[in-house]
């Protein structure tokens, strides 16, 4: 109820994005009586995080040895004139 | 500096900018020229590539296999959707880890940017339950991988 109260939504709507988000992982459920309290789940969160920046890191690599080829490219071409 | 950036766009894009100091000719012939691929597509160090198939037109094939210096390796395969020579090309890919990874769709656009070459890839990855899915698997090797180094120790 209160996580639907900022949002243009009807609670239906709203159960069913947290009900996407707990699936994925991304937050965590508790029972409280009739309150169902979610918090982020930091172990989701953390593997998306950490996803990001292997891909970050790897792309970087990549990419500097990529200017390397390139400059090598240049000087082939270069080399082709008469 | 770093050059590159890298920020997710809603639940399932990642857009990658990066430029060059050459011609969008020339490096969007490193990206479908495989001798070229060959020399740079290797991620961290300690990583080459021997098998490098790369068939520049609709429906053509992709596939990188990749070897570690110290044993083991995975492949990825792909298929060319379209292409526009020299400013675009649109691209779906997965990792062999063995299991195949859910497809990421992948367009990349090389601009003319001044005298070099403003490159930005969309990558759509798959709707967020499935990547969750994705990410579990991952983390589940890696804890394998942890209790395998654990078992060594003890």
């Amino acid at each position: 109820m209160e996580l639907a109260e900022p949002f243009e939504m009807t609670q239906p709507a709203i159960s069913q994005h947290l009900k996407v988000l707990e699936d994925a992982g991304l937050i965590v459920r508790r029972i409280e009586g009739t309150r169902r309290p979610r918090r982020l789940a930091h172990a989701g969160i953390e593997a998306m995080d950490q996803w990001l920046a292997m891909l970050r890191k790897a792309l970087e690599k990549n990419y500097d040895r990529l200017d390397a080829v390139l400059a090598g490219m240049e000087k082939n071409r270069k080399g082709d004139k008469p | 500096m770093s050059k590159l950036t890298l920020k997710t766009e809603g639940d399932t894009h990642v857009i990658v900018t990066r430029r060059f100091a050459a011609s969008p000719d020339a490096v969007y012939r490193a990206h479908t020229d495989p001798k070229l691929v060959q020399q740079w597509l290797l991620g961290p160090e300690g990583w080459t590539m021997p098998v490098c198939i790369n068939e520049p037109r609709p429906g053509g094939k992709i596939r990188y296999e990749w070897t570690h210096v110290k044993g083991g390796g995975f492949y990825l395969t792909g298929e060319y959707l379209e292409l526009e020579p020299y400013s675009r090309i649109v691209h779906v890919e997965r990792m062999h880890l063995p299991d195949p990874t859910p497809d990421n769709h992948v367009e990349t656009r090389f601009d003319a940017d001044g005298t070099g070459t403003l490159m930005t890839i969309r990558m759509t990855l798959p709707d967020v339950e499935t990547r969750a899915a994705m990410l579990a698997t991952g983390m589940e090797r890696g804890m394998e991988a942890s209790y395998v180094r654990l078992e060594g120790m003890i």
